[in-house]
């Protein structure tokens, strides 16, 4: 064995620290926070006098530093959130993420354009089919692509699904959150039957991978039609008595309201997304502020709550569910007949009938996958879907190879954990968990 | 289960009624790309005209593609831009700030900046040139607070340093790393031993990454081997 690494957490003899750095700095910046009511108070007064928040008379030691994470059950994955608490009110709350960072915008430089699909299922792990539209969508736009209507029809259908699941998934979890059990087990059993669904359109469960750029990779099955069919027929009056239930319980409600407001202006100079920025009353929702796909020809509402507490988020998101609803019945009766691939193939993929019985398909098949899709040297541009947690935008920029030369991730889950940072601080302890489920944060797509 | 939709005769509320329309209530502009993915709110002519009569030759130039419009700025200046696009342009809502290496002589990397109005229903995206030289970018963080965590992302992966940041920190990699994984030169694999592992038992070492304890400890010299082969039977 060489001698022992020069780490720097050696420097304290046989004493371990992990990362000695990392862990000071955040301690730091814990300390030298303002917290958003100092930075109001200043911004008011102007005079700069900060209250006293140092603990310089507390007999009583009521201050202490609460780490909580990255390894807890209720946050949702490796979010570690460094809190300073008095007594049980949040004073100052740190974040670190990047737990989970495994670096995919570097990754996706050196992956064809298709290459990198499998990638974005691991994003948002709990709406994998948002995440490959929003791929597609994005790439199709640098390469101007144009993709077959019953291609964007069911990429419609089944970003759908995908919100349903993720809400369903954080409607259950959050009630265990607040001490429900009952309520998972029955969200859950509808995300299995919408498993289900994704199993018979794309043949796998969870990471899917079945929207394909220039269209999908195969077309739904009449078998798959009727599944969803029978879904939809059947899930708004799950939805229903789950509202019932809940409404109805003092508990649930009593832990929901008035826990993690927010204004607002305060929400959008935070940059909150998604059903957070829409709970305070913004209706900001890229289905309609850049209609994508076919969501200019259905009609569906995108509600709106004004409270901006986690009870509005609650509501919002179970009427967003059946508004999902609504649109995947329209995309149904709709839906035309037709191609499901762009036929180019610069473009997409050719259907494996070409590619087992001629010779050009093969070619094709073969030239795709090596080089794939090219766009013009120094082409950039940006697009965005309304994914579950709100706006997931791609940033692309092209060399003029079939490689991405830079690929930005707006990831809507980033954006609201920034938020969350703020709305954590002069809350009580026991409600930092609400919080956290109710922001709905995944950290697979935070972190990256 | 019949696959022809069933007529919603019996269902009373108008909400159920079936009809289709399009939301958008001003006829769509023309426009000028046939790319079929390009979107109205990201062509801005009447915001560039009001930042070149305010700020004059500190708008740079002008680029579009896919209808989207980006406007270069000098570095020096995007705080007053900045400024002035939320006070005097309604650009309220900070959506997304990065880097990009462009891996050149001079002026190696840019910062973007890409901020929604939506009273105006538009998207802006500005790009400010940053040489390798002069990583000084001024913070954006006291017009757009949501600019916060996106300014300590780009320092972290491309290392600007962004001036009057209230919290310098990295975002995702820990302190004690001592690279900017974003940048061109930066390997894919990674730098092996950069990163200690926790130690495996509670009072033992910090490890290194395989990948680096098979280099620092057995160097590997393909042309040693195999001198001598092992016979056992």
């Amino acid at each position: 064995m060489a001698e022992k690494p020069q780490f720097p957490g050696h420097d304290l003899g046989d004493q371990f620290r992990f990362w000695p750095k990392h862990n000071e700095a955040i301690y730091e910046r814990l300390e030298s926070k303002h917290t958003w009511v100092e930075e109001q108070q200043r911004a008011a007064g102007g005079d700069g006098e900060l209250p006293l928040t140092e603990a310089e008379d507390d007999p009583l030691e009521n201050e202490m530093i609460l780490n909580m994470g990255p390894q807890h059950p209720a946050t949702h994955g490796v979010l570690r959130c460094v809190l300073k608490i008095d007594g049980e009110t949040v004073e100052k709350a740190v974040l670190d993420i990047g737990y989970l960072h495994r670096g995919i915008e570097k990754l996706a430089e050196h992956k064809t354009y298709q290459e990198f699909m499998p990638y974005t299922d691991r994003m948002d792990y709990l709406s994998p089919y948002s995440n490959n539209v929003a791929w597609c969508l994005a790439v199709e736009k640098l390469a101007d692509i144009e993709v077959p209507d019953r291609a964007q029809w069911i990429r419609m259908i089944m970003s759908e699904l995908a919100r349903i699941s993720s809400h369903c998934l954080w409607l259950g979890t959050g009630a265990m959150d607040a001490g429900a059990m009952s309520v998972f087990l029955w969200t859950f059993q509808e995300r299995e039957e919408i498993y289900a669904i994704m199993d018979e359109v794309a043949g796998a469960r969870f990471t899917v991978s079945h929207s394909r750029i220039g269209g999908v990779a195969s077309d739904l099955s009449p078998r798959s039609i009727e599944m969803i069919r029978d879904f939809v027929a059947s899930f708004p009056e799950k939805v229903d008595g789950w509202e019932y239930l809940l409404n109805r319980n003092r508990i649930w409600m009593e832990r929901l309201k008035d826990v993690g407001r927010i204004t607002k202006e305060e929400a959008i100079d935070r940059g909150l997304t998604g059903p957070s920025l829409r709970g305070s009353g913004v209706p900001y929702d890229i289905r309609r502020f850049e209609p994508y796909l076919k969501y200019d020809e259905v009609d569906f509402t995108i509600p709106v709550r004004e409270e901006g507490d986690s009870l509005a988020r609650y509501y919002l998101r179970l009427e967003e569910m059946r508004q999902s609803i609504r649109i995947i019945e329209q995309c149904l009766d709709r839906m035309t007949e037709g191609p499901i691939r762009a036929d180019d193939a610069k473009e997409a993929y050719p259907s494996k009938e070409e590619v087992y019985y001629s010779m050009e398909g093969m070619i094709h098949d073969f030239m795709y996958t090596d080089v794939g899709t090219v766009p013009p040297k120094g082409a950039h541009s940006y697009h965005a879907i309304e994914s579950p947690k709100g706006e997931l935008g791609f940033y692309l920029t092209s060399d003029g190879t079939g490689r991405p030369w830079r690929v930005r991730i707006n990831a809507p889950s980033f954006s609201n954990l920034q938020g969350l940072e703020y709305l954590l601080e002069g809350d009580l302890v026991s409600d930092a968990v609400i919080n956290i489920s109710s922001m709905d944060p995944v950290m697979g797509e935070s972190d990256k | 289960m019949s696959d022809t939709p069933a007529p919603s005769g019996d269902s009373q509320d108008p909400e159920e009624l079936q009809f289709h329309y399009t939301s958008s209530d001003a006829p769509r502009p023309e426009q000028e790309t046939e790319n079929a993915h390009a979107k109205d709110t990201t062509r801005i002519p009447d915001v560039i005209e009001a930042l070149r009569k305010e700020f004059g030759a500190s708008v740079l130039e002008v680029e579009r593609y896919a209808n989207e419009d980006t406007v270069y700025v000098e570095k020096e200046r995007i705080r007053e831009i900045c400024r002035f696009l939320k006070n005097e342009l309604d650009f309220e809502y900070f959506a997304d700030l990065g880097g990009i290496d462009n891996f050149k002589d001079e002026d190696r990397y840019e910062v973007f900046y890409n901020i929604v109005s939506m009273e105006r229903q538009k998207r802006i995206r500005l790009k400010v040139r940053v040489d390798e030289e002069d990583m000084r970018v001024p913070s954006v963080t006291k017009i757009y607070r949501a600019a916060n965590w996106n300014e300590r992302e780009a320092y972290d992966m491309f290392g600007f340093e962004f001036v009057d940041h209230p919290d310098p920190r990295r975002m995702y990699m820990p302190e004690d790393f001592d690279y900017h994984p974003l940048r061109k030169e930066f390997p894919q694999l990674g730098v092996p031993g950069s990163l200690p592992l926790p130690p495996q038992t509670p009072d033992g070492e910090l490890t290194m990454d395989p990948f680096a304890a098979a280099r620092g400890s057995e160097p590997v010299k393909s042309y040693e081997e195999p001198p001598v082969e092992q016979d056992d039977d």
